[in-house]
């Protein structure tokens, strides 16, 4: 909001179809893909309407009616099967085979975030202030209270500690033997998403001030990722000398962790830009150190991480929003999925004759 | 695109009659989905499933703006709301009788993607036309929710008898010199003169001309939240305006609860029109001035010590020469 005398135009261009596009498969489902992860060869999404839709190959995708109301966040766990958390108060594992178990229900609340760690089988999810946290077999959670509700949630990448992200900062929950023990992280302002770096050294916060905030637990030491133009809301490690990769901007914005001070005082690497639109969505190539962008457009372009690299669109402009995108293990297959509840299946591996340079 | 879903705020003491109003629209056939976000602690009790649970969280931005205190929480509501299939036709936040209505407010100026799917209706206040006074008297959020009201349903008129009631309106007018009034017993008034009011809306500002022109209103000391109108003659100097405006809210943006105004900026053929809670302003070019109607300028403010701002003088020395 602003009160200048003069009114701001922006110019909207756009990208041509593909011919990704003209083979993949596109199914309406009429409800906003509110998240997609890979398990293996599928990806699953979750939907506005409550269902979830499993993508395998070339058959056509199956639906399984999960929660009553929108799916809120979803996390894949172990035995080919994903948790997910609704606004039905609902904290379900849904099976790739189509079963749906109820972990826990929350009459009249939401369940906001969830969090899987594999190796561990730990899980967890949030329902307002409160973070309950199931270990493997357990059949009650171990539940963890907050100032304020809670924003994000991730295990770090042993399964040993818990990041929850509130107003205010953050809450580092440590197991040690029987006993969870909490570490406060802070920094004013709301915290609305969080991850872990892969090597469990630094724990990065998405805040409502359109910027990034990190802490260095070592030393608690912080650092301020900030300018930009919108909420860098989606975030993916991607490279084997990892890069943050965020949204956010009209290009993903990738913050170097290779060296020993993390990205402190140093500039990120921004690549697949020239859209002139707000990246809504990032993931980065499984095994590879490349990313997809998503945009507020429609178009979802690929590059590798080098400033160099000439970025490829792998999806033209649509003018509904990406919401999700997911790449199977094997890169056989790219998911896009937008806030119209369209989704793009589309083989991925058939050459680089599929997608335009931009 | 998807169309921005209207959002009415419904303030109001406790007892004010919030929930007989919310029982009304939830349960009353109108043919439209209502979502409605109450304050966790609440009294009223609804139970359905159309009703969502807030916390009332507010935080600061991290930006040192001190006016930018937002509802986190409402961020995450209308957030996960915006994602449901089935999508509503509008949805209404219920505060507490002791919130501050302004976190609420600023929350549709200064989140881009809460502004981007919903805007702010109408800030409609709940009054009891019985016991306004003694709440006025006895807490400060009682004058603010009256001052940030676009709409004030004066309920309970039943109870009082005709002399009690023009003095209640009288009171309110003097705080709040562009609210419309809407007496009712019951919370009985018709549902579309309370939702769907599109009172944000920069277009609407123009059609409150009933009591904006009404000269430097009747001050009541008593009340802390007093209003102020300011009009000109000659055309305004855009940056002079700007930079007393802008200097203005940075300064008393805490005080200033809300402010509007339409301006004959000099050699613009339109009309400017803004609006603003404390430092939070918006303005664009709306339509060319009538044929055959004066160019005359005028400001309105609701606030806390207007006297102490200068604004006359402030506004005067704006004039282009």
């Amino acid at each position: 909001m602003q009160s200048d005398l003069s009114p701001a135009r922006r110019p909207r261009e756009g990208f041509r179809p593909t011919q990704l596009e003209a083979k993949g498969r596109r199914v309406d489902t009429g409800a906003h893909v509110t998240a997609a992860v890979a398990l293996g060869e599928t990806v699953v999404t979750a939907h506005g309407d409550g269902a979830l839709r499993f993508f395998t190959g070339d058959s056509p995708p199956r639906t399984v009616a999960a929660h009553r109301g929108a799916v809120l966040a979803m996390a894949a766990t172990g035995g080919e099967a994903v948790v997910t958390g609704g606004d039905d108060g609902r904290f379900l594992r849904v099976s790739v085979d189509g079963t749906v178990e109820d972990l826990a229900g929350f009459a009249g609340a939401w369940v906001d975030c969830v969090a899987s760690h594999k190796a561990t089988g730990l899980l967890a999810c949030s329902v307002g202030r409160a973070v309950h946290v199931w270990r493997q077999g357990a059949t009650s959670p171990e539940m963890f209270g907050h100032p304020s509700t809670v924003g994000g949630l991730a295990f770090d990448p042993s399964g040993k500690r818990l990041a929850v992200a509130h107003y205010g900062g953050a809450t580092i929950w440590e197991r040690g033997g029987r006993r969870w023990k909490s570490t406060k992280l802070v920094w004013a302002g709301s915290h609305i998403g969080v991850t872990w770096s892969t090597n469990g050294k630094y724990v990065v916060t998405v805040m409502q001030e359109n910027a990034l905030h990190g802490w260095r637990l070592r030393d608690k030491a912080n650092m301020q990722m900030a300018g930009y133009p919108a909420k860098p809301r989606a975030l993916d490690w991607a490279g084997d000398a990892p890069h943050l990769v965020t949204s956010g901007a009209d290009e993903a914005i990738c913050w170097p962790f290779d060296l020993k001070e993390g990205p402190m005082g140093r500039s990120p690497l921004c690549v697949a830009g020239g859209g002139k639109q707000l990246a809504t969505m990032v993931r980065a190539l499984p095994g590879h150190p490349s990313v997809l962008a998503g945009f507020q457009d429609g178009a979802v372009l690929m590059s590798e991480l080098d400033e160099f690299a000439e970025a490829r669109v792998l999806r033209g402009s649509t003018g509904v929003e990406v919401t999700a995108i997911a790449v199977t293990d094997s890169l056989s297959h790219v998911l896009i999925g937008d806030a119209n509840g369209t989704v793009l299946w589309a083989p991925l591996r058939t050459g680089g004759e599929n997608a335009w340079p931009v | 695109m998807t169309s921005q879903v209207p959002v009415t705020v419904l303030t109001g003491f406790l007892g004010a009659g919030k929930t007989t109003l919310l029982n009304r629209i939830l349960t009353e056939q109108h043919g439209k989905k209502y979502a409605v976000i109450v304050n966790e602690f609440g009294e009223t009790g609804i139970d359905n499933d159309l009703v969502v649970n807030a916390d009332e969280e507010v935080f600061e931005m991290n930006n040192g703006c001190i006016c930018c205190t937002v509802r986190g929480d409402l961020i995450r509501i209308l957030g996960g709301l915006m994602k449901r299939a089935d999508r509503f036709d509008a949805i209404l936040v219920e505060t507490t009788g002791l919130a501050d209505p302004a976190p609420v407010a600023q929350t549709f100026f200064v989140d881009a993607e809460v502004a981007e799917k919903t805007r702010l209706d109408a800030i409609v206040t709940i009054v009891d036309a019985h016991h306004l006074g003694t709440q006025l008297e006895e807490s400060h959020e009682a004058a603010e929710q009256l001052a940030f009201a676009d709409l004030v349903l004066l309920n309970k008129i039943d109870l009082v008898d005709t002399e009690s009631l023009s003095r209640v309106e009288a009171r309110i007018r003097a705080m709040n010199p562009y609210a419309r009034i809407i007496p009712a017993e019951r919370c009985g008034a018709p549902l579309d003169t309370v939702l769907g009011q599109n009172a944000f809306d920069l277009q609407r500002v123009l059609e409150i001309e009933p009591h904006f022109l009404e000269d430097d209103h009747a001050h009541e000391h008593d009340d802390a939240v007093t209003s102020i109108s300011l009009h000109a003659d000659t055309a305004l100097d855009p940056e002079k305006f700007q930079a007393w405006f802008g200097r203005l809210l940075q300064e008393n943006g805490q005080d200033i609860l809300r402010s509007k105004g339409i301006l004959d900026i000099e050699g613009e053929p339109d009309r400017y029109v803004i609006q603003g809670v404390h430092m939070l302003m918006e303005g664009d070019f709306i339509g060319p001035w009538p044929d055959g109607e004066a160019r005359r300028s005028r400001l309105v403010f609701i606030g806390r010590g207007l006297d102490g701002m200068g604004l006359a003088e402030g506004f005067a020395a704006c004039k282009a020469t």
